[in-house]
């Protein structure tokens, strides 16, 4: 197998390998800011410098050189090379900062040039805490600078789309974000303008930066260049905390990272996955952010004499056993939801079987022509596959809204039908209907009861994507039932580890007063004296429903984070309306 | 104001398209067809080359602002390029810029009322050797510059006679 000395020690290597990535793969480190695994290497940053040297080999023979100690003889390259574009080579001597003295003061020449006109702004810098810049100049840069004229002005503050904003001053020329529109967003929407210290990146003159995934190059930008227009002087990176979760606003279920401050979700940012949406995720889903924190219904409601008013849990647990119990079980509709969770889903399902109510149905949410075969579908629901892999009645619009229609009691799990234009208000006039939701809506204001239950952003719970894969979140958010330090799915941030309570404020009303579904219809079980119907978790309900359902065999949360989600079998989640 | 390519600049622009495997490197010679018709690629004529070319706006924008040969706005008849490098400078350079910004009552940078000079201040343009020197519209060079010199430059450009592409005679190469 080929081989390449690294830093004096052999590695082996299969196939076309970039220097840099391959240093990278082995756990080492060069610094760098323009090179992307997933983009073309231009190699323009001139950060990655290494020494590279190739084996002289005897033309006759094929035989390596040696020298009198027997060392193989190495002809250096005569300059330093950027690992980012330098593919390796068999018998490849390989020489770091960490071995070599002029790669070392190359990095940190490098550094000290491209800081000439940064305007090292890193207190008042959105970046300021994830900055390749910062890290790396803290790591091998200069201490100071040699230079102590004016810098170059450029634009700052340039609202280059309804999304993003530049700071022209504070970019690299790492061409990062136009390289983006050109090769993965494909709209070529950005290019850099003029050139020496004057250039900047921009769209054409007159025209805006709303590529539909515009926001990915806030996240690609090494520097504080580009920021977020929505989360821009919000939060500084490390007063939050991060929590890795699914995407819930389209069916691709791109993998994302929360980041929440005071049990606020302020941002959402795409997290890795190779199968998924490898570094990238569209605008629609980061906006996503505000569901978790708005118009949420918090503590159950229910109408008294035509009117919403606030209620307690046991009155809704007692409401609704009433209203099963005081008509026929056929007439009794379930309709499940794409939009909510296989766990959650599930849980209904157990519900109705062993009280024998029909088995619940649910009608997925496309919209067609919203996909865009990238990383935006037509289904608009994360998990209308976790539907189908139960084995529940797809329905059509129409099929719905007659099912409602038929219906005397309506249990709804969070679907907006009504805002969706799939059954209109005064067909719930003369049903009684309890619709448990996350959010307020046309459906919930209208529905007789409304029990209050955790998003995404609050349980953890599986989500089945348009291509058959589970997948599932964290809980990010603590709820008035949750705590942070005892549940230990959730994430601590640095403030909540090392900060003083001087540091961590609270705000209670941030604390969504709502259960995991399973809690409450583990309580609603227990109201009614049912047996073997009580859970406290996500995950022991996906142990029983991999015990129990074929289809979901071998899935488990372990075995999904070890692989970050597992792909289902396909010819079962074919969409069949 | 919409611009348009004449039948003849589109039949030239097909030449030059045809001379590259793909479309992309037509950008700099189109770009040229469009400002020696136009006089400058403003905005509106940089959508046109991309239009024309199928190639993003952003692109042309990028390759016509990278150079500053390509005029993104509107400049006079004749665009003075005044050389104030080393040698020019050492020669006078910077005399013949003033003495051109108060005949012509502009300062360098602008444009005169009637739309005919534009006059700029340069990097070196490669003619140390006969120093200082001017260029007009990315064109002909003006070498060995005086004062009564650039006064006949100016008034044989008010009457719109061009002058003639002077032959410099190198000390150790003859020219011809
Ligand atoms: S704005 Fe950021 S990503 Fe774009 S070129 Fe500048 S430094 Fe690179
Ligand atoms: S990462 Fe290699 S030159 Fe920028």
């Amino acid at each position: 197998m080929p081989e390449v000395f690294i830093d004096g020690k052999r590695y082996e290597y299969e196939g076309e390998q970039r220097l840099l990535q391959f240093i990278q793969d082995q756990g080492m480190e060069v610094p760098f800011f323009c090179y992307h695994p997933s983009m073309t290497a231009p190699a323009n940053c001139r950060q990655c410098m290494v020494k590279v040297g190739q084996p002289v080999k005897d033309r006759e023979t094929g035989e390596y050189e040696k020298d009198e100690d027997g060392e193989r003889v190495i002809r250096w390259f005569p300059k330093l090379q950027t690992s980012c574009n330098i593919m390796i080579a068999d018998g490849m001597v390989v020489k770091t900062q960490e071995t070599d003295d002029l790669v070392k003061r190359a990095q940190k020449d490098n550094l000290e040039l491209i800081l000439i006109n940064h305007p090292l702004d890193c207190p008042i810098c959105d970046q300021a805490g994830e900055c390749p810049l910062q890290i790396q100049t803290y790591k091998y840069g200069p201490e100071g600078s040699r230079f102590e004229v004016k810098k170059v002005h450029k634009p700052k503050r340039v609202q280059l789309g309804p999304r993003v904003v530049l700071d022209a001053e504070r970019c690299i020329n790492c061409t990062r974000c136009t390289r983006f529109t050109e090769e993965i967003s494909k709209t070529h929407q950005l290019t850099i303008t003029s050139r020496g210290d004057k250039n900047y990146p921009t769209a054409a003159p007159g025209r805006e930066f709303d590529d539909p995934y515009s926001l990915n190059t806030v996240d690609l930008c090494p520097v504080g260049a580009l920021t977020s227009a929505d989360f821009r002087f919000k939060a500084r990176v490390w007063e939050m905390n991060q929590t890795p979760s699914i995407d819930i606003s389209n069916g691709k279920g791109c993998n994302i990272d929360i980041w929440t401050r005071d049990n606020l979700v302020l941002r959402i940012t795409p997290r890795f996955n190779e199968e998924v949406n490898d570094y990238w995720m569209p605008d629609e889903g980061r906006e996503a952010y505000k569901r978790f924190n708005e118009n949420r219904v918090s503590r159950p409601l229910q109408k008294l004499d035509n009117e919403q008013v606030n209620s307690s849990w046991n009155n809704a647990i007692a409401t609704i056993s009433e209203q099963v119990d005081g008509v026929d079980k056929k007439d009794v509709t379930i309709i499940a939801s794409p939009h909510a969770s296989v766990e959650e889903n599930y849980i209904l399902a157990k519900f109705a079987s062993l009280l024998g109510m029909n088995p619940p149905v649910f009608t997925p949410h496309v919209e067609k022509g919203k996909g865009d075969g990238f990383l935006l579908t037509d289904d608009l629901a994360p998990n209308a596959n976790g539907c189908r892999l139960l084995g529940f009645e797809e329905k059509s619009a129409a099929g719905i809204a007659a099912a409602v229609e038929k219906a005397k009691v309506v249990l709804l799990l969070s679907d907006h039908l009504a805002d969706r234009g799939i059954i209109t208000t005064d067909k719930l006039k003369d049903t009684f209907v309890a619709v448990f939701a996350t959010n307020h809506s046309e459906t919930t204001k209208n529905a007789d009861l409304v029990v209050p239950i955790t998003t995404a952003a609050e349980h953890a719970a599986s989500y089945v994507n348009v291509d058959g894969r589970i997948q599932r979140t964290f809980p990010a958010k603590e709820t008035k039932y949750s705590n942070r330090r005892l549940d230990l799915e959730m994430s601590e941030g640095r403030l909540d580890r090392y900060g003083t309570s001087f540091d961590n404020w609270i705000t209670e009303e941030n604390k969504i007063d709502c259960l995991p579904l399973w809690r409450f219809m583990s309580e609603l079980a227990a109201y009614k004296g049912m047996e073997n119907f009580a859970y406290t978790s996500g995950r022991e309900i996906m142990d029983e429903i991999a015990a129990a359902n074929d289809l979901f065999s071998g899935v488990s949360y372990e075995a999904m984070d070890e692989q970050s989600g597992i792909t289902l079998d396909k010819t079962k989640t074919t969409v069949k309306l | 104001m919409e611009y348009e390519f004449t039948k003849e600049d589109l039949k030239e622009i097909e030449k030059i398209k045809a001379k590259y495997p793909e479309v992309m490197p037509a950008t700099l010679p189109v770009l040229w067809v469009a400002q020696n018709r136009f006089g400058h690629v403003e905005p509106e004529v940089q959508r046109l080359v991309a239009k024309t070319l199928g190639l993003p706006e952003a692109h042309v924008h990028g390759v016509a602002t990278f150079y500053t040969q390509y005029y993104k706005e509107k400049k006079g008849k004749y665009v003075l390029d005044v050389c104030t490098c080393l040698s020019c400078q050492l020669c006078g350079g910077y005399d013949i810029l003033e003495h051109l910004e108060k005949t012509l009552g502009i300062k360098k940078g602008e444009t005169t009322q009637d739309g005919k000079f534009t006059l700029n201040e340069v990097e070196c343009l490669g003619a140390c050797g006969y120093a200082p020197m001017l260029q007009i519209t990315n064109d002909k060079y003006i070498n060995n510059l005086t004062v009564e010199k650039t006064d006949k430059l100016i008034d044989m450009l008010k009457k719109d006679e061009e002058p003639e592409y002077e032959e410099i005679e190198m000390p150790l190469r003859k020219v011809k």
